[in-house]
């Protein structure tokens, strides 16, 4: 939901060195070997899935704790530690501890903890989260909260670089995790609350030298789009987007405080040298302070990794009126669309569709709702790509200082960053969903640089006329637009799921479990209880022959604040008091990280 | 969020001095004046306005009911005029508070912001969200 502020400085290098090459290889080929968890998705393609079945549907009922590890670190814990060989590495919530331990001897070899002003902390808007390291080429990448962009020696734990990558006192803090594609180490920014207006970054993973930065909004020039080479689905076709297409879509200069931040999880395409990516809500969430479509908040991104020009665009919500951040991971599978084998993106949007696009185009294939409950717009016209808006739930046509109510999804979106997961094996998706809807008031806000800048007060209930929870775990068919099956959860599943040849499917609860599901039926084999909320996701990794999973558990982020928020809701006794109440019953903060295995030889 | 449950707990201990009560449904103190629970003087609508706009809730929860940061409720009920102040002005950054004396608005309405936060506090300012009393 956030986003940040810079002075445009961008260079546009071409960097093709046979260098470039080895990067790329060095992750490619630690990711191939399943034994590793080497990227927080666990590939380019953003699958997390793992072709580890030691630990199956037949013996997952026999899964328990190995051992345990505390980060010392209270408030939410997003991500998931990676694993290269015998070397696991841990990250934390601010103050962003690093942590390298040897698997062998569970001994931590070196520990990195920055100095940062602990000013940043409250210019967060969602907690203090941070989603997780990057690791390349002999290098570990911290992106910490306060913007700086770290590369560690993997060995010693010793800096490599560092850059500055916003400023923090404007807002623009880091909660993503990096990226290294090719040669490059890609980040975002955060601070879509505070008027940031939202860019992506590469570094060269090398020397931390800037490689390009292109901004969401604004110019063609300093979004690198070419007017007549970029394109969009408009009209039934792919399309140039023609000159100044953001400008023309905002009012005045209010496109500098824009917003359309980046701090979600980025897929790369090696085969046609493009990475993935969405960003996110246009600044402020009053819509009447920007008339317009507000391109491009709200999109789907594909660039060139090596020069970052813009190859298409896709805007998923134009004109945010709900804070429906775009930014939810981009899913590469090659999968079957309505019969024909396709080169797909999947997309599970704030807004509550589920979109299948061609990935070599950006045309739209799919765009359907993958929580039934889903009411601000009746659908999606294929042919102009636009949402189709009901009027009751327009928090713009009811205006300023008039509650809308009953917006389904809420803010936080029938899913959030929390990613999901796809299957090869079922050429199905298993997405972790919020099944939350809202009242949602805009007021006129001014802005001030470094203030926070929001302009809507909310309040958030578990989806009426329902199963009472504010959660699901579904499987989705990205090829038909498809709930396959749909399991209520009590509280949002803010997890990230892992799918295994092991045919299971992992992923966490707001109460503390992680849980193991059948991946063909969805049948529930497995559970346990970790000592906090979960909102980190699943991963697995084989070691010295056995296979492990593993899980950060640790309360916070948003659907943490989310969740208190329900504490002493007085305003509607209905459905809304029972859900949030009750996280409390069962955990508190406290971040660590519990790995299981199948105890004795296999 | 454990704080709420905390914050609940501790509730009551001091209440402003109500000056009159005249008719039914109006509140008199030296910090506000509200009548029928939400309509409330000049500058207590100040106080909600800057409330807003500094976007506290995303911190206190939209009806001060507490989040990340305390029950603004049960805090009032404790806190002096001045810790108050302080605590808004210098922030506790360690702890997520932030420091608002860069922003103006919030600097030019310390009082004006106690006042509103008080009157929810005491109970005599029933809804989140106030209109101004038409005289
Ligand atoms: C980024 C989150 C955040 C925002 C925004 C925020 N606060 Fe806070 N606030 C906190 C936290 C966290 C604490 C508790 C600090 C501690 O543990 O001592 C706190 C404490 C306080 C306290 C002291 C409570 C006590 O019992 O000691 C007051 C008063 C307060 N805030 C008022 C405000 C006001 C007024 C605003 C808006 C102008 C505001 N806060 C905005 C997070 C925030």
């Amino acid at each position: 939901m956030k986003c940040t502020y810079k002075q445009v400085v961008f260079s546009l290098a071409l960097a093709t060195t046979p260098l470039a090459a080895f990067a790329n290889a060095d992750v490619e080929k630690l990711t191939a070997d399943p034994k590793n968890w080497a990227m927080q998705a666990g590939d380019m393609y953003n699958q997390r899935y793992s072709k580890l079945k030691q630990v199956n549907d037949s013996n997952v009922n026999k899964l328990q704790v190995a051992w345990m590890f505390s980060t010392g670190v209270l408030r939410g814990h997003e991500g998931s530690p990676l694993v290269i060989g015998d070397m696991m590495y841990l990250h934390s919530p601010f103050p962003n501890k690093v942590f390298a331990m040897d698997l062998n001897t569970n001994k931590i070899v070196w520990k990195y903890e920055p100095k940062q002003d602990p000013a940043v902390i409250p210019q967060m808007c969602c907690d203090t989260v941070n989603r997780g390291l990057a690791y390349g080429e002999g290098k570990v990448i911290l992106q910490q909260a306060d913007s700086t962009l770290v590369a560690l020696d993997a060995k010693t734990g010793k800096v490599v670089w560092s850059v500055k990558n916003g400023d923090p006192k404007l807002g623009a803090v880091n909660t993503n995790a990096p990226h290294i594609f090719k040669d490059k180490v890609i980040t975002g920014i955060s601070g879509g609350e505070w008027g940031v207006r939202g860019f992506v970054a590469a570094y060269n993973l090398k020397d931390g030298k800037m490689a390009w930065k292109g901004y969401s909004v604004g110019p063609d020039e300093e979004m690198l789009i070419d007017p007549n080479t970029t394109t969009t689905w408009a009209d039934g076709k792919v399309t140039p987007v023609g000159a100044d297409s953001s400008l023309k879509t905002w009012k005045e200069d209010q496109w500098k405080i824009g917003g359309g931040t980046t701090w979600g999880w980025y897929s790369y395409d090696k085969a046609l040298n493009l990475m993935y990516y969405g960003t996110g809500n246009p600044s402020t969430w009053n819509p009447a302070q920007r008339p317009g479509d507000n391109k491009w908040s709200m999109t789907i991104f594909a660039r060139d990794v090596d020069t970052g020009k813009a190859k298409w665009v896709y805007q998923m919500t134009p004109y945010d009126e709900w804070d429906f951040d775009g930014i939810n991971e981009m899913i590469l599978a090659d999968i079957n669309v309505k019969g024909k084998a396709t080169k797909a993106l999947v997309h599970f949007d704030r807004n509550g569709f589920g979109y299948t696009l061609d990935r070599t185009n950006g045309a739209l294939l799919v765009a359907e709702k993958y929580d039934p409950k889903v009411n601000w717009a009746t659908h999606v016209d294929m042919k102009s790509g636009r949402p189709q808006v009901v009027a009751k739930y327009s928090t713009a046509q009811n205006g300023p200082d008039v509650n809308t109510k009953g917006v389904c999804p809420a803010a936080l979106g029938s899913k959030d960053q929390q990613p999901a997961a796809y299957s090869p094996d079922t050429k199905l998706f298993y997405v972790p969903t919020n099944h939350v809807c809202m009242d949602y008031e805009p007021f006129a806000v001014e802005y001030t640089a470094g203030q926070p800048y929001v302009g809507a007060t909310l309040s958030m209930y578990p989806a009426p006329g329902s199963h009472g929870g504010m959660g699901n775990f579904i499987a989705w068919d990205a090829g038909a637009g498809k709930i396959v099956y749909s399991i209520p959860e009590k509280f949002s599943v803010w997890s990230g799921a892992l799918a295994t040849a092991g045919n299971l499917v992992f992923y966490g609860t707001l109460e503390g479990y992680i849980k193991a599901i059948r991946k063909s039926d969805g049948k529930e084999l497995w559970k346990f209880k970790t000592p906090s909320g979960i909102i980190g996701n699943v991963f697995t990794y084989e070691h010295k022959g056995k296979q492990y999973v593993g899980v950060f558990s640790g309360i916070g982020g948003w659907a943490g604040i989310g969740m208190a928020a329900g504490l002493e809701k007085d305003t509607d006794g209905l459905g809304a008091v029972g859900g949030y109440r009750e996280l409390n019953q069962y955990t508190d903060l406290g971040g660590s990280l519990t790995v299981f295995a199948i105890p004795g030889g296999n | 969020m454990h704080r709420v449950i905390l914050a609940a707990a501790l509730a009551c201990a001091s209440a402003a001095v109500v000056l009159a009560e005249d008719k039914a449904g109006t509140v008199k103190t030296e910090l506000y004046t509200v009548v029928d629970g939400y309509k409330v003087d000049g500058n207590t609508m100040k106080g909600f306005r800057t409330w807003r706009a500094a976007a506290c809730d995303r911190c206190h929860g939209a009806n001060q009911e507490g989040l990340v940061g305390p029950s603004l409720i049960a805090s009032l009920k404790v806190l002096t005029k001045d810790e108050f102040k302080t605590t808004v002005v210098e922030g506790r950054l360690e702890k997520g508070m932030v420091a608002f004396k860069t922003s103006q608005q919030v600097m030019d309405n310390l009082d004006n912001l106690y006042a509103y936060l008080k009157g929810r506090s005491d109970g005599a300012i029933t809804r989140t969200k106030v209109e101004e009393l038409k005289e």
